[in-house]
Order: structure tokens, then sequence, then C-alpha cells
């Protein structure tokens, strides 16, 4: 079978995306597709194949400018099907073009990745201001949320220089993680990994009910535009949002 | 009366000002709780499709001034209500720990002197500063008449600074506000300009003007935002459409807001900053208000037809601004990318530059989007009528006006 109908295989995590990029690179091979593992399955048409990677490929990181290489995190962060093969590519050409790649519109692989990473951003942005925590019982902050994308690490590295002194956990309800703070580091777990007594401390509603009557307070019913304010924020939102739980 | 009820009729009483935009400052975490996000952050919007980034109160609703247009002025029978210094910290601390808002934006009604009631805000702040180690954004209400050794204080607290003008001309104000002089707000603008830097008041001063309750002009409203901004470096002037929450002689008896005319002012506010338009491209003697139908740069370009269509491959970026349709962000974007290639219709789509109102303006590589028989002022005038009315208008248009932004 040729080379090109290979389909590359990595274990889930970006460096080691990182590395079968660069190898794949370095050999000059032009892959098919670039899979996670647990998502391979058997096909006719190609071959999975798991180059065998060290260390060094990494160098090649240097030629690779800080902001690319942050927007094709930002890819791989996303949902998006093909966001290896498209993060191969972009990558690809950023050698070529270096930073100015990212004014190569024309090309479907940096339009994507910029479409793509531009998507992320603006998602995990609206979450930092949606998020709500609440205070439970033994004294720490919990929070949920529901996003397209694995947007967890970059909350909790907002929410870390923001909130440095309190302990709190989030959890990405559709991917079943979370990441717990100790005031001190960050613990990315799997849901399955941990049992957390979530009992809302006895002062929680009042504070709840004081933000609700604020939140319906501030508006002004001569301009009242619902339309508006669902706009910018939409419905699949609200289940997570405190004020708006009884307006669904 | 209970806290819940306090803070009801103390933002109640604050939420007629425009201003929540929670931009502009980086204050880091010093050993405490909070930062300040350049960008700024919405934490909900309110029913009115209005951003929520502050918890937007007034320390007390207790006023010795009497301003026609104000539901808190002292004449009236209202509800009033005095939060103490420990109160508002604790809510802030209690808001913003769950992620409710961005950090407090601070007003209040005047009691005893302004002297005294700037003294309560900084006792206030200084407290969340200093006790409770918050470093979150704070937005202040400078009292007009303060003196400056407390400006200065209170300018070292806040993130932003902002005294209301509150209506464009002297002459309105003497009618509607006796108690307050123009002079004495634009006296703590030049204070602010002098001082700032990065620990004064690092996100700047805005201001907020009334519209519709006096008869100026959109032509005095913008000459005199042009003017604040050139004389004050203001970050914003914010347009507020006038409510009637008082009924007296020297007001109008509007039942409706003028939201599209407010809308307008935003639009053209806009045009001055950040496109390079003067108010006198935009406005005349003859004609000194915008026209309700069209958005003020569509308007322009209507009435200058002759210098479109540009070559978007060719056009300098401060032509390209010049199109409807067309903003800093996607004319550095086309300037940028066509270096590299030649630019056509569907490029300009994938650059995800919306042609809705421009391919009306621009020609690609050459070529018009339609048969350039079209290009003519009836069929576009109809056309961008039409477009406005159709969409959802308030996506595009309050977007602009209450989204975080500069």
């Amino acid at each position: 079978m040729k080379e090109s109908n290979f389909i590359y295989l990595y274990n889930g995590t970006w460096d080691e995306l990182l590395k079968v990029i660069f190898w794949l690179l370095k050999e000059k091979r032009k892959p098919l597709q670039i899979l996670e593992e647990i998502k391979y399955e058997n096909n006719l048409l190609a071959k999975p194949f798991k180059p065998i990677l060290d260390q060094k490929v990494l160098i090649l990181k240097k030629y690779i400018p800080k902001e690319i290489l942050k927007i094709s995190y930002y890819v791989f962060l996303s949902s998006s099907q093909e966001k290896e093969l498209i993060i191969y590519y972009f990558l690809l050409n950023s050698l070529k073009y270096h930073k100015e790649v990212i004014y190569m519109r024309n090309l479907r692989c940096v339009n994507k990745a910029l479409m793509i990473s531009k998507r992320v951003s603006r998602e995990a942005h609206k979450w930092k201001g949606f998020l709500r925590f609440k205070e439970m019982q033994n004294q720490f902050l919990y929070a949920e949320f529901n996003a397209d994308n694995n947007i967890l690490e970059i909350l909790a590295n907002h929410f870390k220089k923001r909130l440095p002194k309190e302990n709190w956990v989030i959890k990405d309800e559709k991917r079943d993680i979370l990441c717990i703070y100790d005031q001190k580091k960050l613990y990315f777990l799997e849901g399955k990994d941990i049992q957390l007594d979530l009992n809302y401390n006895n002062k929680e509603k009042n504070t709840e009910e004081l933000w609700k009557s604020f939140f319906k307070t501030i508006a002004i019913k001569e301009r009242e535009n619902r339309k508006c304010q669902q706009n910018f924020m939409p419905k699949k939102y609200w289940q997570n949002i405190l004020e708006m739980e009884s307006e669904q | 009366m209970t806290l819940k009820e306090k803070l009801e009729i103390l933002a109640d009483s604050a939420k007629y000002d425009a201003s929540c935009s929670s931009s502009g400052s980086a204050r880091k975490n010093k050993n405490g709780i909070g930062n300040a996000s350049v960008s700024g952050i919405c934490h909900s919007f309110s029913s009115d499709g209005r951003c929520i980034s502050l918890l937007k109160i007034l320390m007390t609703n207790c006023c010795i001034f009497d301003c026609k247009y104000c539901v808190n002025r002292r004449s009236n029978q209202v509800k009033r209500a005095i939060f103490t210094p420990e109160e508002i910290a604790s809510i802030t601390i209690n808001f913003y720990k769950r992620n409710y808002i961005e950090g407090l934006f601070l007003s209040s009604g005047i009691i005893k002197s302004p002297d005294y009631t700037m003294e309560k805000m900084i006792e206030t702040i200084s407290l969340l500063r200093k006790k409770y180690h918050f470093n979150g954004y704070i937005h202040a209400k400078a009292i007009p008449g303060a003196s400056e050794y407390l400006i200065q204080k209170l300018g070292l607290l806040v993130d932003r600074l902002s005294a209301n003008i509150e209506l464009p001309t002297e002459n309105g104000l003497t009618l509607l506000a006796p108690d307050k002089n123009a002079s004495k707000v634009t006296d703590i603008m030049r204070f602010v300009k002098k001082k700032k830097s990065k620990i004064f008041t690092p996100a700047g001063q805005s201001t907020q003007m009334i519209i519709g309750a006096t008869n100026e002009t959109d032509l005095d409203i913008m000459s005199k935002s042009n003017n604040l901004y050139q004389n004050y470096q203001l970050k914003r002037v914010f347009y507020s459409a006038y409510i009637a929450v008082n009924k007296d002689k020297n007001l109008p008896s509007i039942k409706m807001p003028p939201l599209k005319r407010e809308n307008r002012l935003y639009q053209a506010d806009w045009l001055l900053r950040y496109y390079n338009f003067k108010v006198e491209d935009l406005l005349e003697k003859e004609n000194p208000n915008f026209n309700i139908l069209l958005d003020p740069k569509a308007d322009w370009a209507l009435r200058h037809l002759k210098e479109f269509p540009k070559e978007i491959n060719q056009a300098s970026y401060y032509d390209l601004v010049k199109i409807p349709g067309i903003g800093p962000t996607s004319a550095k974007k086309i300037i940028s990318s066509r270096r590299f290639f030649t630019i056509h219709f569907n490029d300009l789509k994938k650059m995800g530059i919306s042609l809705k109102r421009a391919k009306y303006f621009i020609l690609c590589d050459g070529k018009y989007f339609a048969n350039i028989s079209c290009f003519q002022q009836s069929f576009i005038t109809k056309n961008l009528i039409l477009e406005e009315t159709e969409t959802k208008e308030e996506r595009t248009t309050q977007q602009s006006l209450f989204y975080e932004g500069k």
C-alpha cells in the first residue's frame, strides 16, 4: 500500500500530535488522515500507521512562530472532525510563509484554521462571562458548563489568575472532565475518577436571589428587546446561567 | 429595609446610565481577588438587550439637586436608600466570586455636599481595594464640584472615572438641570486628562448625553462629542435616549424613547473615532439630523456615489473604511491579504467580510457583483433600506452600542 494511503495515529494529546506532524513534515509524507487512536476503525482502503517518535522532532517547533502555534492549539481544542489535517497543512504552509501565512486566506487550510480557532476563542470568551460558580458547604466554588469545543483548560487558566485564593472546581459536562484548583495548582481529571460532595452552602440561596433581583431591576422596561438579549446570550447557554434558568 | 430591597432601589436608580463597559484596563491580581480583562467581558444580558458587566448601583439615591429629567430629583416622592461601604464591598465580592460580574460601577446622588459624597465613595472603594484586595474593574462617577484632591484620590483607586455632561448645550443644561454647571463637568475632564496614567484611571474617562429631552439637533450633539474627544481625550461618549420618568413643563412628553436616533448617533460616533470621518462630512447646517432610514455611512456614500465603486485590490486604507459594510478590521485584512493574491468576491467571504452592504460599492478585480448597470443611486438606496428593515436589525445595530468594545 502506498504511503499516501496511511492513516497516522496519535494518543490524543497535543504534544503527540505535534510530534506526529513534525515527523511527517521531516519525512516529507502526506497523510491521508491523522487520527486519535481510539477513534480509529478498521478501514480497507487505508492502513493505520504509528510512527516511532523521539523528542528530537520537536526541534521543528522553533521554526514556527508563537502565534501560529497558538492558532493551531486552538484548532486542536475544537470539535472539528478534520482538525488534525487542517493543522498539518497549516503548519506546512507556515514553514514556507512564516508569520504571513495568516494572510493567505485563499488557501483552504489557512482559512479553516483561522475560522476554527476564532470559533474556539469566541466560545471561550463567552464562557468566561457566562460561567456561574456556586459556593458549596465545604468551602469551594463549583461551576458546570456545556461547550462545543474543549475549552476547559482556557477557562481554568483564566480563573486561576482571577480567583487565586479560592478553591474551585469547573466541570465540562459534555466531556465529563473536571479541573480542580486548590489555590496552588490545576488538576485535570475525568468525571469517573472523583466523587464530589455537591451540597450548597446555606447562604448560597440568598446571594443567588440578590443577583436575580439585580438582574431584573437593571433592565429598562421602555427599552425591552428580548430578541437582542437572545442574540447575545443564545438559549443553549441558559441552562447554565443562573438568572436565565427560570426563563426556560 | 432588607439588603435586597436596598439593592433594588439603588440598581433601579442607576440603570439609566448607559456605560457598562469593562474594557481598557489590564489591572493584575496582586495577592487578592480579581483582575481586569483588556477586552472586557459581558457576564449577562438584561431583557433590554444591554450587556451586564458591572454591578451598576448608586451609593445613595438621596440627592440635594433637583434636575428635571432625573428620577431621583429632590422634589420627587420616591423610596430612598443608602448603602454602607461594607454592604457594597460585600455584595461586590460575593457577586465577583461567583463570576456574575467584572466589577463595580458606582455612582451616587449628592448628599450634603459634593465633597462629602465623594469622600463616602472613596471610603467604599478603598475598602474594596485595600481590605478585600479587590483587583477587578471599577468605574466610578466623579461628582461635579468636588475638590481636586478628592478626584485625585478616587482616580488612583479606579479603572475609569466619568462625569456626565448630560446635555449637549449650556442652554439645555440650564433649562433642565439648574443645579448643574457644565464647566464643573469639564473641569473634571480636564483634570482627569492631565493626570491619566497607568495607575490613574487606566481605562480613561467617558461621559453621557441624554438624547431627545431638549431640542438640540444631531449636528449640535455630534459637534459636542467631537469637541469632547478632541479636548479631553475621552474614551467614549455614551448616548442615552430620553425616557420620560418625570412630568415637567420643560420636558417633552414622549411615550417611546428615541432609540433609532440614539442608534444613529452611536454609528456616527464610531465613524468619528475609527473611520476618519469629520462631523461636517456627515451633517450640515441645512441638514442637521441623521437620516432615520439609512445609517450615516451608507447615507454619506450614496451622496458621494461618484467616488464609488472602489476597487478592493487597489483602494487605500482610508478609502476602504469609507465603504459601507467595511470597517477597520476588514480593511486591514484586505490590505495584508492582497499583497499575496488578487481578491475576488468569494475571498472576501472567506475572510469573514460581509458583502451584504459592501457589494453595492465595490469592484473585485474589475468586476461588479451584478450587472454594472445596477450601479445606480435609486437601486442601491432601495436595497439598503430594504436590507436594514428586513434583517435582524437589533443584532447589527445594538452590537456596537452595548457589546464590549473600546
